[in-house]
């Protein structure tokens, strides 16, 4: 049957409790990919070259520190559970883009040398979230908004 | 020798592919393929799970080749932190050519199957290695 589901890649991991250390760095790692957490010790991103690969990564991290772990490949059955993970991964990534949004309204009253180099550090960032939106919110937009206006700010010759 | 890799190569793979005919093995044949199951019992794998050169403490797989040859040119340390970046993008260090580097290496092996990634991409990384060995000489950025 063809399907316009969503294909996911998935990491099926136990860790050890103690120590904490690789715990906690495969958690850093999975929400700098942009993962969902379906449950504890299961990860999801959508299936593609790049995040399989990097799971691939994160489940021989977890062997090398003890633990095991498996990559998996599949769909979610119910298209309704498929849009709620979906919106849930959407609202993740929109509340990095408005605390950006946050950042970029904050910099227009910096100094101009400061407000410089917080356009870089937020056009960085900006690029970190896309990398991790796969869903992307409205937020995406006006974040992007946000840093272009901080940038022709920048921009203006002094008076 | 025979070394065999994942199909499909993206920046680490290309990078170590190079680093092996360059600096390793002039004569070395690549073998791709899908499965860690179908290496080649006489070809040694690199950058596959399993595999000893491979992805080691946050490590990608050229460092790996690095700390494993025990390649101390300092030249190939400053290439490692690109590829890193290039590969994992977890800002263990400062690296502004990986994201570059990542796109062009993506958008090869886009319309170019393994083979010719590593034959395109071999000057690639012999021109980057010479221009920051010339930036280590120089102290800055050479043109």
């Amino acid at each position: 049957m063809p399907s316009n589901r969503t294909t996911w890649v998935l990491l099926a991991y136990r860790l050890p409790r103690e120590p904490s250390t690789p715990r906690s760095a495969l958690w850093r790692k999975l929400r700098r990919l942009g993962a969902a957490q379906v449950l504890d010790g299961l990860a999801a991103l959508p299936l593609d070259a790049r995040n399989r690969e990097q799971l691939e990564w994160l489940a021989e991290e977890v062997a090398q520190a003890g633990g095991e772990a498996t990559i998996w490949v599949g769909e979610l059955t119910s298209a309704a559970q498929e849009r709620e993970l979906a919106v849930r991964m959407a609202e993740t990534v929109a509340a990095d883009y408005r605390a950006l949004i946050a950042d970029a309204a904050a910099a227009r009253e910096d100094p101009p040398g400061q407000r410089r180099r917080t356009l870089g550090r937020l056009r960085r960032e900006l690029r970190r979230i896309r990398a991790r939106d796969f869903f992307p919110p409205p937020e995406r937009e006006l974040a992007q908004q946000a840093v272009e206006e901080l940038a022709v700010l920048v921009e203006e010759p002094v008076q | 020798m025979r070394w065999a890799t994942r199909r499909h190569c993206h920046v680490d793979r290309a990078a170590c592919a190079w680093l092996i005919r360059r600096f390793i093995d002039p004569e070395a044949e690549f073998v791709f393929v899908d499965d860690p199951d179908e290496v080649p019992a006489d070809s040694t794998p690199f950058d596959m799970r399993g595999a000893e050169l491979s992805h080691h403490g946050g490590d990608c797989s050229f460092e790996t080749f690095l700390h494993r040859y025990e390649l101390a040119d300092p030249v190939l340390w400053e290439i490692g932190k690109i590829v890193h970046e290039a590969d994992l993008a977890d800002e263990r260090y400062d690296a502004p050519e990986a994201p570059g580097l990542d796109v062009i290496l993506r958008g090869l092996s886009m319309v170019r199957d393994d083979e010719e990634l590593l034959a395109l991409s071999g000057p690639l990384f012999d021109g980057l290695y010479e221009y920051r060995k010339r930036a280590l000489l120089l102290g800055r950025e050479p043109a």
